[in-house]
């Protein structure tokens, strides 16, 4: 799902959020439910905003995707132009790509940026954990969507071993930890594809 | 390189032998006849170390005259404000070569009420160990403001220390006018910042040769807040105690650029130091961490990941704490970091960097690797295993012992005074404060041997460390939740010692950012000069280092702002030496 597919997604819960109040609004006007029952069109609208409320989930998820994914494709540039860098034994240039591809890999580990992480803390403030079940069993770290512990602490091992490579680049260490990230990122994404 | 340099050992020539007690006495005597303005002062008693034991510490604040209880908040603490502490610094802000001291003070509150906005003390150091409370003659009392923390810098090469005082509040920058006064120029100087200021430091950012600040923030609450403020937040199904930070908002870090002294102006984003994650900032430390001879900046948040900005040498920064391995524990988690130390610790010319974290957590020691990176050596180290259960605040490597390797004392104290009603579980709301030996790169606990000083229970914050007395050892101020301050005299058994003063020409002191190597007895050792550090606290600026059984310092490389030097080869230790820029 693409960031456009995401806005389409929150777009809809708005609509199914007047929905909702509309819905209640009519039941009430029609003098309440039988005795003992909830009233079939409040269950209806429940349902509406049930299916809103998880295609939000599913929306949150399609984002963090997106982030990560926009990051993966940055890394990947930058990941070349390491490698070109490298085989032209340009220090310089070497240095300045592996210090971004570093920053790049640490930032799919964070699942986002600093800015990233400042939403997030939003969202555990107002008591939204994504996968309150996975963190309660250590799967997820508190607030995370899309990277597990396993992965983001794969992620963070790769980007500082890569921070590490910056002054003393290599070709060879380089694809070893890139295999690595890969594998990674392949396995986050059959999981949540 | 640049030779030269003059030596002034006055202070520490009587006071070498200060377990002699008449020696002592005749030293104040001299002492006072040098500078007239000083009261006559009896000296405070000495005591000796056992014969078993190695480290020996005595509280003297009292009988020092140190007396001034630092308020914080209501005995509930029903606001993270009511538990943040303040910071201390040592300073010598009348140049008469003893050191003096600040503490910032906060509010006393009962309920809504506020009782007593708590005043800011400045502690001029008199002969014999003692202290005088100069606090109403020097105006430097703090403006009513509820205070955080302090930084000692000449912001204005004046020649003079000044004082920034980080507030709840707006910031106060008292200029020393040199004549025992202070002026407060924060506001026409552009350095007010209303807000949760917390931890600051004066560096030089873009190498122009003036003093550029960078101030912390907290969370983002109004005065209104904190006064109404309950606990509310579930403490392990027992206790309501304080919210937070989680909850809150938190404030926006700032960075002021200085021009030439005069003023300074709002450059954070320009320099690429914007707190994106607006991260729960508390302490802050600027250091030369990738070694490449600009002053790089270290920012501990809590529960936030940690920032590393790294100088790119031109004025600008970026951010680059987690992939240099220094923002995150060792299993990727973000700690609520409180305070930071940083010193070689191994001496293999790398910085290390200790963040001090809540209670049943590591403080974490990231070990330096070269090139700006680290990794987490908190196990290996054994400093982890011994911080796991207190809750750590202000922090410093310093040779406590003198025996040429870096010994590190962490201030304790938990935020909740709740959980005594349950010790059991997390320990207690007063803590003891932990001294860590090294012994060769491993930090072991020693507390327990370091004399009646260490045995103190309280809730302690700031931290700061210095050679008041000027005997060659060095000694810890501490700061305390609803009491006064612990003033720690070192009367340990100690080894050989040198200490370094530096100046640039016309007099100006201790320029920050100036960098100390030094070669005794086998062993190189490395100091910096900072302003900001351990928890919003200040150290003595002279830089100290433990000689062992060494009498006589190979060299002495001195590498100050700008990249020259100054070299001083076989320099008698035991004293303290005052080098000079060009001279």
């Amino acid at each position: 799902m693409t960031l456009r597919g995401a806005g389409r997604a929150l777009g809809s819960a708005t609509v199914f959020a007047a929905t909702l109040v509309v819905g209640a609004g009519a039941v009430l006007a029609q003098g309440g439910p039988a005795p003992g029952r909830t009233p079939a069109e409040m269950v209806a609208t429940y349902n509406t905003l049930a299916d809103a409320i998880l295609a939000v989930k599913n929306t949150e998820t399609n984002l963090v995707r997106t982030i990560l994914g926009a990051t993966y494709a940055h890394a990947r540039v930058e990941l070349e132009r390491a490698r070109k860098a490298i085989k032209a034994a340009d220090a310089k240039a070497s240095e300045t790509a592996l210090e971004n591809l570093a920053a790049d890999v640490a930032e799919m580990g964070t699942e986002g940026d600093s800015a990233v992480g400042a939403v997030r803390k939003r969202l555990l403030e107002g008591g939204h954990h994504h996968h309150a079940d996975g963190e309660a069993k250590g799967i997820y770290d508190e607030g995370y969507v899309v990277v597990t512990r396993v992965a983001k602490q794969s992620f963070l091992d790769a980007s500082k071993a890569i921070g590490q490579m910056a002054r003393a680049p290599k070709a060879d260490g380089l694809e070893a930890e890139w295999k690595e990230v890969e594998t990674t990122w392949a396995s986050l994404m059959k999981d949540n594809g | 390189m640049e030779g030269g340099g003059d030596d002034l050992g006055e202070p520490h020539e009587g006071q070498r032998l200060r377990r002699n007690a008449l020696v002592l006495l005749c030293f104040a005597g001299i002492a006072c006849a040098r500078h007239a303005a000083a009261p006559v002062s009896t000296p405070l008693p000495v005591s000796a170390a056992p014969a078993a034991t190695r480290f020996y510490f005595v509280d003297v604040a009292a009988q020092a005259g140190v007396t001034r209880v630092t308020w914080a908040g209501r005995p509930g603490k029903d606001h993270l404000l009511d538990s943040a502490g303040t910071g201390a610094a040592f300073l010598d802000y009348d140049r008469d070569g003893r050191l003096d001291l600040y503490i910032v003070n906060g509010w006393r509150l009962d309920g809504a009420r506020v009782v007593e906005r708590g005043r800011n003390a400045l502690y001029r150091g008199l002969p014999g160990g003692r202290f005088e409370d100069v606090t109403d003659r020097s105006g430097a009392g703090g403006e009513g403001e509820w205070g955080a923390g302090v930084a000692v810098a000449d912001y204005d090469a004046g020649g003079w220390p000044d004082l920034l005082v980080t507030n709840f509040g707006r910031n106060v920058l008292y200029r020393n006018r040199g004549d025992g006064t202070f002026e407060n120029v924060a506001a026409p100087l552009g350095l007010a910042s209303p807000g949760w200021n917390t931890g600051a430091a004066f560096f030089d950012a873009d190498g122009d040769g003036d003093l550029d600040l960078y101030v912390a923030s907290y969370i983002d609450c109004t005065l209104e807040d904190v006064l109404h403020a309950k606990p509310t937040l579930d403490w392990k199904g027992l206790e309501k105690v304080a919210a937070g930070p989680f909850g809150f908002k938190g404030a926006p870090d700032h960075y002021f650029r200085s021009e030439g002294g005069k003023r300074f102006v709002d450059a954070t984003a320009e320099a690429g130091l914007e707190d994106r994650a607006l991260g729960f900032g508390f302490a802050v430390r600027a250091a030369d961490f990738d070694g490449d001879g600009d002053p790089d900046l270290y920012v501990a948040n809590d529960s936030d990941p940690n920032y590393l900005y790294r100088n790119e040498g031109n004025g600008t920064f970026r951010e680059v704490g987690v992939w240099s391995g220094c923002a995150l524990d060792a299993n990727g988690a973000a700690q609520a970091s409180m305070g930071i130390a940083t010193d070689d610790v191994n001496g293999d010319g790398l910085l290390d960097v200790l963040v001090t974290n809540f209670s049943q957590d590591f403080s974490t020691l990231y070990r330096g690797i070269g090139g700006g990176l680290f990794e987490d050596a908190s196990e290996q180290t054994g400093v982890g295993p011994i911080t796991y259960l207190p809750m750590s605040w202000g922090a410093a490597f310093a040779d406590f012992d003198n025996d040429g390797d870096l010994d590190l004392v962490i201030a304790n104290g938990h935020i909740y005074p709740q959980i005594d009603r349950h010790p059991e579980v997390a320990g207690t709301f007063g803590q003891r404060n932990l001294l860590l030996e090294n012994r060769g790169g491993r930090f072991y606990d020693v507390t327990a041997q370091a004399g009646p000083g260490f045995e103190t229970v309280a809730s302690s914050r700031g931290l700061a460390v210095g050679d008041f007395d000027n005997d060659g050892d060095l000694d810890i101020l501490i700061t305390n939740l609803d009491a006064p301050p612990t003033l720690l005299r070192n009367d340990s058994r100690a080894g050989s010692w040198i200490e370094i003063d530096c100046e640039l020409p016309g007099g100006r002191l201790n320029p920050i950012g100036t960098t100390v190597t030094l070669r005794a007895g086998g062993r190189t050792q490395r100091r910096d000069i900072a302003s900001g550090d351990s928890y919003m606290s200040s150290h003595d600026p002279r830089l100290h280092f433990g000689l062992g059984d060494a009498q006589t310092v190979e060299t002495i490389d001195v590498r100050w702002p700008g990249g020259s030097h100054t070299l001083r080869k076989d320099v008698a230790a035991r004293r303290l030496v005052t080098i000079r820029k060009g001279s």
